[in-house]
């Protein structure tokens, strides 16, 4: 079991991740869980909790496909609101993780 | 029985009361989830214990409900499914929160009553006043109706200072369950456990 920290971590990780994966290519919410579990590991059934929300806050918005078997998929397609959340998001990962990665570096040439 | 008709069983269960267009979307994903799995050759157990506790989910999915309706709202209605919502999260994720939350909500709930009761005393107090047949009060006219409009004011200003507290809390709580809403990790629905 991962620890609380880290559970919390993943979480907040999740929503920029997903908004990275749309912005090459719409996906469906199969593919997006399915592909997001495995890199992250998590449960994949909180993706369309958070799928519904950013729909919500129209960060993306859904169309339906039709499948060569099976039902219709719902597609995921971000919206240009989306695409500045991900800009603004990435700036701020970006330069969070530059910064926690300064100190890690310093802490690691001090001990050694 | 089978795993997948018994995750959307429990799923369907932990959604029950929410409006029914909602749910059967929710339950279209989900039942989506399950077609895309099998045809990359899963079993239905798999995908299940991939997905994590149903009745987690559920939660989850109302509580952000809650919290969007109040968002969109702001009603009392709003105020009080949110903090439902909520607190079927709370109940299991911050067991020493609810507690405290409760109280302060029967306070909250009391001190609006009272209130209620001095906006209405005042409101039929008021026109007895004015007219001079006021009971229990051998005040003068002007002091019987001061002192009705007195009462009204006093139960109008606690009215409001609960209103306002009450969006304050519900706001607060929104952010806070927010932040520490916490992913549901397959097959253990208590993971991450209780934090500070």
């Amino acid at each position: 079991m991962a620890e609380p920290n880290l559970v919390q971590f993943r979480k907040g990780v999740l929503e920029l991740c997903v908004l990275a994966l749309l912005e090459h290519a719409d996906a469906y919410g199969y593919e997006i869980a399915n592909r997001l579990a495995d890199a992250i590991d998590m449960g994949e059934g909180t993706i369309y909790p958070l799928m519904r929300r950013m729909q919500k806050e129209k960060v993306v918005v859904t169309y339906l496909v039709e499948s060569p078997s099976g039902p219709p998929r719902k597609y995921y397609r971000l919206t240009e609101e989306g695409r500045q959340n991900l800009s603004r998001q990435k700036a701020a990962w970006t330069g969070f993780t530059r910064a926690v990665n300064a100190v890690l570096d310093a802490g690691q040439d001090g001990t050694s | 029985m089978n795993e997948k008709e018994d995750f959307m069983r429990r799923l369907a269960t932990g959604l029950r009361g929410m409006p029914a267009d909602t749910v059967s979307d929710i339950l279209q994903d989900y039942e989506g989830h399950f077609d895309e799995g099998r045809k990359a050759g899963r079993s239905d157990a798999d995908i299940a214990r991939h997905l994590g506790d149903p009745a987690r989910l559920a939660r989850e999915l109302r509580a952000e409900a809650g919290i969007r309706r109040w968002e969109d709202e702001r009603s009392m209605a709003a105020a009080l499914g949110a903090i439902l919502g909520l607190l079927g999260l709370v109940a299991l994720d911050v067991l020493i929160v609810a507690p405290v939350l409760i109280i302060v909500l029967v306070i909250v709930f009391c001190l609006a009553l009272i209130a209620l009761c001095t906006d209405l005393i005042g409101l039929i107090g008021l026109p007895l006043a004015l007219l001079n047949i006021l009971p229990l009060s051998d005040g003068t006219w002007l002091q019987n109706v001061l002192l009705s409009l007195g009462t009204l004011g006093a139960g109008i200003s606690g009215s409001a200072f609960c209103a306002l507290f009450l969006i304050g809390l519900t706001n607060l709580i929104s952010r806070y369950a927010r932040a520490h809403f916490r992913l549901i990790s397959p097959g253990s629905p208590l993971s991450g456990g209780v934090s500070s």
